[in-house]
């Protein structure tokens, strides 16, 4: 296994476990490498656009696609932790990603009115809310965060 | 990629907004899409779709059009 591979790995396994995405110090004590090396290791992910970094600050993720790095409107509950994503398709994201049951907590855009979905053996219940995508597929890296 | 509680909730966000009214995905089509883009996302294997791939996954379920192909965008091979 490359370099990266071992460090996007590493990031994920914690995310998964603690709910928290790992600084680069945290990345490098996991799996026994230079935070430096880490740290060049996570400009190329965010080069291929598997990582966004917190601007200026190079041992920060602000996103592991689908768990954000800071709390966001939408909430994921599995078990007893609470993950936090980035948009509404990366809620539903981390329930895939964890393949669990999960309840997800978000809000309306419009009137900020509490929205929640469950999922259950691998399927969402019935739920009548819907999903807008604002930025076209072509665009959507002009400005993650935004999309 | 936000939530609504309805398409009516949407116009009114996008009016608010000044947003154009763009394509509008049920939960089913969202839950589908997660587990498409998603599902592997903690495997060795997990990696971003490339651009075809990415038409390909909108399409099956049904999201078809300019709007959904990000055949502009470019980017070096995903690990």
């Amino acid at each position: 296994m490359d370099f990266d591979t071992s460090v996007k790995l590493n990031i994920y396994e914690m995310v998964a476990r603690t709910a928290r995405i790992p600084t680069s110090i945290d990345v490098a004590l996991g799996i026994g490498s230079s935070m430096a090396d880490v740290e060049q290791a996570f400009l190329r992910l965010s080069e291929k656009r598997l990582l966004v970094l917190e601007p200026g600050s190079p041992s920060r993720i602000r996103m592991a696609p689908p768990f954000s790095g800071i709390e966001t409107q939408h909430r994921v509950k599995i078990d007893d932790k609470v993950y936090f994503a980035n948009c509404a398709w990366d809620a539903f994201g981390i329930a895939a990603a964890l393949n669990r049951d999960a309840d997800i907590e978000s809000t309306c855009a419009d009137c900020d009115e509490m929205l929640t979905f469950q999922i259950r053996d691998g399927k969402p219940l019935l739920e009548k809310c819907v999903v807008h995508f604002a930025v076209p597929a072509a665009q959507w890296w002009q400005d993650i965060v935004y999309t | 990629m936000l939530f609504f509680r309805s398409e009516e909730h949407v116009d009114q966000w996008c009016t608010a907004n000044e947003v154009l009214k763009r394509p509008l995905i049920s939960i089913d089509q969202l839950w589908q899409l997660a587990v498409t883009w998603y599902g592997n996302r903690l495997t060795l294997e997990s990696r971003r779709p490339a651009p075809e791939e990415m038409v390909q996954i909108f399409s099956e379920i049904g999201l078809e059009g300019p709007f959904w192909d990000p055949k502009s965008d470019q980017w070096t091979s995903g690990t």
